[in-house]
């Protein structure tokens, strides 16, 4: 591999590997607070990316319920971006609500909690479905102005060049990494929040309303899904109901590799798995994903609390 | 913050290789777009023989209405009805009109066997139109076969299809026949193609049958086959594989994929400064893909098996119903789900003019359903067809098209190359 391929493959890893920092980032967040994984993650990032296409203007299709629907509002993409977003956000809260609260209430199994996130993950599906049809929607081609399609990074003999829409993905996962640690290292939220994930029951004594900073994790959490959601569908489309199912599994290697619960770990995993599989060879290049779940068994077979995460001491 | 006991990590990583097992994508074995009109009323079950108690005759349609293959299945639904609407104004079969009994079979194969069975021995249907992938065929036309039940399989393009028993036919063209027009049309356009990369979706039989098809036909054409990309037809980001297709300088790229997969391949291929031609199977033979990769969908070529301008009194009224329900042209999963049914209808008339279909066991009338569609004629959408002994279509009209997007990019159309 000549340097040119190298250092376009290295990008390429970069770009694709802050799309999964930036998914991996959500589902890092509930599971430090409640210890479980939240399967519906990848349903609110798609819902994120339909909630800001509709923002944006973007009609609907011919099928389902809302069959040529178009909201009368034409928001500029950051506008919508945002609003997506949050709107997200409160999906991620009414899916507390309902799928993880009554349960969280009776002390069920960690089983079940997965489980019942996998029937709304479904749900959600099958309700875009039943709303606006499985056909693909792409943002409108001005999204990002007049930037152009690609940057080149190399010379004109030798170019390297990489799509602008990665870039701005990566550009944004860098600033939700740094707003991040800064909200959970230097704020009192943060803290607050830190506390209901080391031990609950105490933080509740200690008059932490944990029931607020659950909500506040899911809302950030699902915020975060949708603003990821809406980035890549403003890259790649959005591919129907289940456009976020792929992500999701991708999501867990990432998570897994980096140490459940740790959001260093959730940005330098999907940097790795990114990276690992823009270099995997063409001849082998569907099978991306193997390679990435190979890391994972490696990973648990190797260091189970993952790259961040802490080794598990057992009172005896 | 908390760290993973070793159980619950075991658990999820379990679960998310469940869902990997769970979220394969099956994909589609034809071309197709956007879209039926409406959700398909759920199926009501028929009492009793065929025709025999019912004032209707109940034609079953197992395809994909739900899961990732929904978008190809609606397309079929649409077709479907456009077809039942169109020959029950024409006095059905012999004043009998039919009934589209519609059962969902998902993208998997469990799904599958579990729609043909219910519209087997509950809806108690005549025959079945369906279902909409290869893979699906593979697993649930044996059951019709052994109930002796006819299949017309509408968008299955696989090898071996009509192998799978007497009682299974298709009217999709096997990939075989159409994908090498499209390399011909490149060639002729281009004689100076040389070098060929080829794309193609790995966890696709029908994209894997499909390449087999585009690779051998650019060696016997004296082509250089310079690389092989593959890809799932879950991917999105493709910019590793195109980079490593555009660093051995391609003159013409061939992708066996699906609509978004391929669209969004085409996209980041142009972007990254691609500018040869590019050929795109039969799962990028839809409407679909004009969204996804926009302006940059322009001049990509595609065979096709059916052509909205084909000059014949059905195709015409059946392109204005679609137009008029859509606002669009036609795609090819819709045309030949429409000639499924066609065929069906046709058949029934054909016996009826023999003996009452009303009047027989549903049994005999599967089977005498299954002999005379396999002994008859056509003037379809998709032109004049017939089956081989084998329910293997007899196809004459074939197309290759060329991409047309309008300027702003949002709006696109097929162009017929004469």
């Amino acid at each position: 591999m000549d340097l040119t391929l190298f250092l376009q493959q290295f990008l390429n890893g970069l770009s694709i590997g802050s799309v999964y920092a930036i998914f991996a980032l959500g589902y890092t967040l509930v599971f430090s607070i409640l210890g479980i994984i939240n399967f519906a993650h990848g349903a609110v990032f798609t819902l994120g990316a339909y909630f800001t296409y509709a923002l944006m203007g973007g009609a609907f299709g011919f099928n389902g319920l809302w069959a040529n629907a178009r909201i009368p509002v034409q928001l500029p993409f950051a506008v919508a971006l945002i609003l997506g977003s949050v709107m997200a956000g409160l999906v991620g809260v009414i899916v507390e609500r309902v799928a993880f609260l009554p349960l969280r209430r009776r002390h069920s199994d960690t089983l079940l909690t997965v489980v019942s996130s996998l029937g709304v993950a479904v749900a959600i599906a099958n309700i875009i479905q039943y709303l606006v049809g499985a056909e693909i929607y792409t943002f409108p081609a001005n999204t990002y102005g007049y930037l152009p399609a690609a940057i080149n990074f190399g010379t004109a003999d030798k170019p390297i060049p990489i799509r602008t829409v990665q870039i701005v993905i990566f550009a944004v996962s860098v600033a939700i990494v740094t707003v991040l640690t800064y909200l959970i290292n230097f704020t009192k939220f943060g803290k607050a929040m830190q506390a209901v994930a080391e031990d609950a029951t105490t933080s509740s004594l200690l008059g932490i309303d944990t029931e607020t900073y659950i909500v506040l994790t899911f809302f950030v959490s699902s915020f975060l899904a949708g603003l990821a959601g809406s980035l890549v569908g403003s890259s790649v489309s959005i591919a129907g109901p289940y456009f976020g199912i792929a992500f999701g599994l991708k999501g867990l290697a990432v998570i897994v590799l980096g140490g459940l619960g740790s959001i260093p770990g959730a940005v330098l995993g999907g940097f790795i798995i990114g990276l690992v599989e823009a270099f995997v060879p063409g001849d082998f290049s569907a099978y991306k994903d193997a390679v990435a779940f190979a890391i994972l068994f490696i990973m648990l077979l190797v260091r189970p609390q993952g790259l961040f995460g802490r080794r598990l001491i057992q009172k005896v | 913050m908390k760290k993973p006991p070793a159980r619950p990590t075991a658990l999820f990583v379990t679960c998310a290789l469940l869902l990997i097992a769970c979220s394969q994508t099956n994909t589609p074995q034809t071309s197709t777009t956007v879209s039926a009109g409406t959700s398909p009323s759920p199926a009501t079950s028929s009492e009793g023989s065929a025709a025999g108690n019912s004032s209707a005759i109940p034609v079953g349609v197992g395809v994909a209405q739900t899961s990732n293959v929904a978008l190809l299945g609606q397309e079929q639904v649409a077709g479907a009805k456009i077809a039942q609407k169109y020959f029950n104004d024409k006095g059905g079969v012999d004043g009998t009109p039919i009934r589209l009994v519609f059962q969902d079979t998902g993208g998997d194969e469990q799904g599958t066997i579990n729609a043909f069975n219910t519209l087997i021995n509950q809806d108690k249907v005549v025959g079945i139109v369906g279902p909409t992938l290869s893979q699906q065929a593979f697993s649930a036309d044996p059951i019709a076969d052994r109930a002796k039940v006819p299949v017309i399989a509408p968008s299955n393009t696989a090898k071996g299809i009509p192998q799978i028993g007497d009682y299974v036919a298709r009217v999709s063209a096997p990939v075989a026949v159409v994908a090498p027009n499209a390399v011909k049309a490149a060639l002729k356009q281009n004689p100076n193609i040389k070098k060929v990369a080829v794309f193609f979706a790995q966890n696709d039989a029908f994209s894997k049958s499909e390449t087999e098809t585009f690779q051998t036909t650019v060696k016997d054409m004296g082509l250089e086959l310079a690389t092989v990309q593959k890809f799932l037809t879950t991917d999105t980001d493709f910019q590793s594989q195109a980079t490593n297709a555009i660093n051995v300088n391609p003159d013409l790229i061939i992708i066996s994929g699906l609509a978004a997969d391929g669209g969004n391949l085409i996209k980041q291929l142009r972007e990254l400064g691609y500018k040869g031609a590019i050929i795109g199977g039969n799962g990028l033979n839809t409407s679909n893909v004009f969204p996804v990769c926009k302006a940059l969908c322009d001049g990509v070529l595609i065979a096709q098996a059916y052509s909205p301008e084909y000059e014949n009194e059905v195709n015409k009224a059946f392109r204005e119903a679609y137009r008029a329900q859509f606002k669009k042209e036609p795609p090819q999963f819709s045309a030949q789900a429409f000639t499924g049914v066609q065929v069906f209808v046709e058949s029934l008339k054909a016996l009826n003019a023999q003996s009452k279909v009303s009047e027989k066991p549903l049994a005999e009338l599967r089977t005498n359903l299954n002999q005379q569609l396999l002994r008859g004629k056509y003037d379809t959408p998709l032109g004049e067809i017939s089956f081989t002994h084998e329910g293997e279509i007899n196809q004459k009209e074939f197309y290759v098209a060329r991409i047309k997007m309008e300027a702003d990019g949002n709006n696109g159309k097929f162009e017929f190359l004469k």
